[in-house]
C-alpha cells in the first residue's frame, strides 16, 4: 500500500515535473548574421538590435510565458555557409521563425523555408520576396513564407527617382535628367535594378547604363572617373554603407557633379563621420524612427539598447528591433489560436492590417501583410545627409514617399 | 607451423609483381578497410546530423583532394585552381538537373565528365610548362573560371546561384544527413577504389615516372604530352564529382563559396596527409575538417576561463590551419600517412623496435 502510494506520487511528481519543462520549452530562433564580411559596417548594427530585442523580451517574461532562444550564425555573407547553418537549425532545432539576413542566402533559401514551413524575416528588403503566391510574371519562385520590415528596395529606389524627380524640376533643370544605377554584381544590388530602372524611365529619366563597383571596400577612382565620363545627374548607390563610403570618397577626389541617392542599407550615422564632406547631400531611404526621435516608442528602444550597454544607434537598429517586435506580435497571436508553428506565425502576420506593435508607436512602420502581398508597407522616408565639417552633420527628413500599392509591382 | 596469409608479418615476402601491386599492402590491411567501411555504414545509427555533417564534408572534400593527390602527389604538377573544377561540378550537375531533367545519380558522373573536359583544356600549358610557370598559369584558370560562375548566368543563375535538386532514386529522395551518407559512402569507396587501382595499373606508374624524372620517363617511351593532360583529367573528374556531391547535399550553389582559399586548402589537405598517399588524402581532409570544429570546442572550454576569448575565435580558426599547415612541413613532411605507418612499425616490431 505504502509503496504503490510512493509510486504514485513520484509519477505524479515527475508528470507534473515533465509538464512544468514543457510549459518553458523555449522558443527557438535562427538568427543568421553577417558581424563579417562585405557587409558587416551594417550587419554589427542591425544584428545587435535583433540579439537587444530578444534579450529585452525575455526580459519582459517572454512570449506567452516562453522564452526565446536565439541561435546566432555569423556567416559572413557567404550563401552557401547560410545554407549549412540552415540546415542545422532544422534538423536539431526546428525554430518556427529564422531572422535572417542577405539577399542571396534568403533568395536561395525561398523554396527550403517554403519547404519546411519556416516563416523567414529577412534583413534582404528585395522586392522579389513579396509575391507569396507567384502569380506576378516577375517572380521567378513564389516565396509564401518571406516577411521583412520596411520598405522594399525596389520601393526605396522608386522613393529615391520620384524624389529627384521633383528636386530636378525645382532646381529647373532642363531636358530628361541622366540616373545611373551602380553596385556590385550580386543578388543584393541587383535586386531592385530592372524595376526601379523600369520606373525612372516612366518617371522620364535617361536611364544610363550601370556602373559596378564591389561590395567591399576598395579605390573606385576608376568607377568614378566612369561616372563623371557618363554625364550622369543622379547616381543610386546599391551597395552597403563601407563600400558606399569609399566610392563617396573616390568620387570627391576625381571631383564628380553627381548628386548621390542611395539604397536602405547605403547610408547611416556611422557613415557620415567616415565619408565626412565626402558624403554632404546623400539622399536616402529610412525604414524607421531614427535615435532619438520624439515619439513614444523611443523610450522602449532606449530600454532595448541598455541590454548591450545602452547609447545611441544607428538607423538599422531600430529595424532590427521592429523585425522582431512584429515576430513578437505574431507570435503571441499564434500562441493565442494555438500553437507556436511557422504555419500560424505566418497566418498571423497576414492577419495584420497597419498593425504598430505595441511599445513601438512612432519607431516602426504600419505594416499591412495578406496572403496575396507581402508588401509590408508603401510609405518611404527620403532623409539628406547635412556635413558641417568638423565631425559634425545632421540628418534631415525630407519628405516621406507614399507609394501606389500597384498590383503590376509584386514581386520585383 | 606455415606462415599463412593472415598472420603478421615480420618482412617483405613478396615474390611476384602481382602481390606487390595489390590495392591494399597486406591483407590485414584490407580487412581493416572493409571493417572501417562497415563501422562507417552503422555510423547514421548512432550520430547525429552534426557529426553526419562532418563525414559528409570529409567525404565530398575527400573525393576532390584524392584528385589533387593523383595530380600533385603521383604525377608531379601542381595546381592552384582545383577549388574552381569542384565548383564547375557542382554548377554543372545542377545545370544538367535543372535543364534537363535528368536524374540526380546519372548527373553526378556526367558532370565529373564534362569537368574533366575543363580540367584537360587547363592542363594543356602543363605540357609545356612546370613548377611555378604552371602554379600561374592554374591560377589564371582559378580566376577565369570564378568569373564565368558570376557571368554565365544561363549555365550557374549568375550571381545569384543555382538551386540543386536532392538525389531521389526510385522514388526515396535522399534529402536527410543519414540518407545522403550513405550516398557520399558509397562514392567514397568506389572514387577510393578506383584511384588506388589506377595507381597500379599502367597509367599511374606514367605518372610515378613523370613525377620522378620527366627525362628518364620520356626516354623510357612515356608520353609527357599525353600523361600531363591525362593527370589534370583525372583530377578534375574527381573533383567535379566531389563538387556534384557537395551541390546536391546543400541544394544551393554558389560561385563564392569555390574561391582561391578553397583551393589552398585542398592542397593543404593532400600536404598534411601526405603527398603521393591514398590513405593519407583522406586522413588529412578529416583533419583540415575536423581541425576548425576542434578549436570551436577548445575555444569554448577555454573561454569559460577567460570571457572574451570567442570574440577572437573566428581569427584563431584561420590561424590554426595556417599553423597546422607550416607544423607538418617542418615536422612531418611526408604527412598523417607517413606518421600512420611509424606508428603501425612501432606496434608491429614491439618491444624490439630499435
Amino acid at each position: 500500500m505504502m509503496r504503490s502510494m510512493t509510486l504514485a506520487i513520484t509519477a505524479a511528481a515527475a508528470v507534473g515535473l515533465a509538464s512544468g519543462v514543457a510549459a518553458a520549452e523555449p522558443i527557438h530562433v535562427g538568427h543568421l548574421a553577417a558581424y563579417t564580411g562585405p557587409t558587416s559596417a551594417v550587419g554589427k548594427v542591425y544584428g545587435q538590435g535583433i540579439e537587444d530585442a530578444m534579450a529585452y523580451i525575455n526580459e519582459q517574461g517572454g512570449i506567452d510565458g516562453r522564452t526565446l532562444e536565439r541561435h546566432t550564425v555569423d556567416y559572413s555573407y557567404e550563401a552557401p555557409r547560410a545554407i549549412a547553418a540552415y540546415k542545422q537549425w532544422t534538423s536539431s532545432y526546428d525554430p518556427p521563425v529564422i531572422q535572417g539576413w542577405g539577399t542571396a542566402d534568403t533568395e536561395a533559401l525561398v523554396r527550403f523555408v517554403a519547404r519546411d514551413k519556416i516563416v523567414y524575416m529577412s534583413a534582404s528588403y528585395s522586392g522579389h520576396l513579396t509575391d507569396p503566391t507567384g502569380k506576378s510574371e516577375h517572380t521567378k519562385s513564389a516565396a509564401p513564407y518571406n516577411f521583412f520590415y520596411g520598405p522594399s528596395y525596389t520601393d526605396g529606389c522608386r522613393a529615391m527617382v520620384s524624389w529627384a524627380k521633383d528636386d530636378w524640376e525645382s532646381k529647373g533643370g532642363e531636358g530628361k535628367p541622366k540616373w545611373v544605377h551602380m553596385g556590385d554584381n550580386h543578388p543584393y544590388p541587383n535586386a531592385p535594378k530592372a524595376a526601379c530602372t523600369e520606373y525612372a524611365k516612366n518617371q522620364g529619366f535617361e536611364v544610363l547604363n550601370p556602373i559596378v563597383y564591389s561590395l567591399s571596400p576598395g579605390d573606385f577612382k576608376a568607377q568614378c572617373l566612369s561616372l563623371k565620363e557618363s554625364g550622369a545627374d543622379y547616381a543610386y548607390l546599391a551597395n552597403t554603407s563601407g563600400s558606399n563610403i569609399s566610392l563617396l570618397k573616390a568620387c570627391d577626389t576625381v571631383g564628380t557633379d553627381v548628386q548621390f541617392v542611395s539604397n536602405v542599407w547605403g547610408f547611416d550615422e556611422l557613415a557620415a563621420p567616415a565619408a565626412g564632406k565626402a558624403g554632404d547631400g546623400i539622399v536616402f531611404p529610412v525604414g524607421a524612427a531614427q535615435w532619438g526621435a520624439d515619439v513614444p516608442g523611443m523610450k522602449t528602444i532606449e530600454a532595448i539598447s541598455e541590454m548591450s550597454g545602452g547609447g545611441e544607434r544607428a538607423l538599422h537598429y531600430m529595424r532590427g528591433v521592429c523585425s522582431v517586435y512584429f515576430m513578437r506580435d505574431a507570435m503571441e497571436m499564434a500562441a493565442e489560436d494555438g500553437e507556436i508553428t511557422g504555419p500560424n506565425v505566418k497566418a498571423a502576420l497576414e492577419s495584420m492590417s497597419d498593425h504598430v506593435p505595441e511599445g513601438m508607436e512612432g519607431v516602426c512602420l504600419p505594416h499591412t501583410w495578406t496572403p496575396e502581398n507581402h508588401r509590408g508597407t508603401t510609405q518611404v522616408m527620403v532623409y539628406q545627409n547635412h556635413w558641417k565639417g568638423d565631425g559634425d552633420f545632421s540628418l534631415e527628413k525630407l519628405t516621406t514617399v507614399d507609394l501606389p500599392r500597384r498590383e503590376d509591382w509584386l514581386g520585383w | 607451423m606455415a606462415l599463412s596469409a593472415d598472420s603478421m608479418r615480420c618482412g617483405e615476402f613478396r615474390t611476384s609483381y602481382r602481390a606487390d601491386t595489390t590495392i591494399f599492402p597486406t591483407p590485414m590491411s584490407r580487412n581493416f578497410a572493409i571493417a572501417g567501411v562497415l563501422v562507417l555504414v552503422l555510423a547514421p545509427l548512432f550520430l547525429n546530423a552534426y557529426y553526419l555533417n562532418l563525414l559528409i564534408q570529409i567525404g565530398y572534400y575527400g573525393i576532390a583532394a584524392l584528385g589533387l593527390n593523383i595530380l600533385v602527389g603521383f604525377s608531379g604538377q601542381i595546381s592552384l585552381g582545383h577549388a574552381a573544377f569542384f565548383g564547375f561540378g557542382a554548377f554543372a550537375s545542377a545545370w544538367l538537373n535543372n535543364t534537363t531533367g535528368l536524374p540526380v545519380i546519372l548527373c553526378i558522373p556526367l558532370a565529373g565528365v564534362m569537368t574533366t573536359a575543363v580540367g584537360m583544356i587547363v592542363g594543356v600549358p602543363a605540357a609545356r610548362i612546370k613548377g611555378l610557370y604552371l602554379a600561374i598559369a592554374t591560377l589564371a584558370a582559378q580566376f577565369i573560371l570564378e568569373d564565368f560562375f558570376n557571368r554565365a548566368a544561363w549555365f550557374t543563375g549568375g550571381s545569384s546561384g543555382a538551386l540543386a535538386d536532392p538525389m531521389s532514386l526510385f522514388g526515396y529522395t535522399f534529402s536527410t544527413d543519414q540518407s545522403y551518407f550513405y550516398l557520399v559512402l558509397a562514392f567514397v569507396v568506389v572514387m577510393y577504389l578506383l584511384g588506388a587501382n589506377l595507381l597500379r595499373s599502367r597509367d599511374g606508374r606514367a605518372f610515378v615516372a613523370v613525377r620522378d624524372h620527366y627525362l628518364s620517363a620520356e626516354i623510357m617511351g612515356i608520353n609527357l604530352t599525353k600523361y600531363r593532360i591525362l593527370a589534370f583529367g583525372v583530377s578534375s573528374f574527381y573533383a567535379g564529382i566531389g563538387g556534384a556531391l557537395f551541390a546536391h547535399y546543400l541544394g544551393f550553389v554558389s560561385a563564392e563559396g569555390f574561391t582561391i582559399l578553397l583551393s589552398i586548402q585542398f592542397l593543404g589537405m593532400i600536404i598534411i596527409g601526405g603527398l603521393g598517399s591514398v590513405m593519407g588524402t583522406l586522413m588529412g581532409t578529416a583533419f583540415m575538417v575536423l581541425l576548425p570544429e576542434v578549436m570551436d570546442g577548445t575555444a569554448g572550454v577555454v573561454s569559460q576561463f577567460f570571457p572574451g576569448f570567442s570574440q577572437g575565435l573566428a581569427y584563431l580558426k584561420e590561424m590554426a590551419v595556417g599553423l597546422a599547415i607550416v607544423l607538418f612541413l617542418i615536422f612531418e613532411p611526408d604527412g598523417l600517412a607517413h606518421r600512420w605507418k611509424l606508428i603501425k612499425a612501432y606496434w608491429k616490431l614491439y618491444p624490439f623496435s630499435y
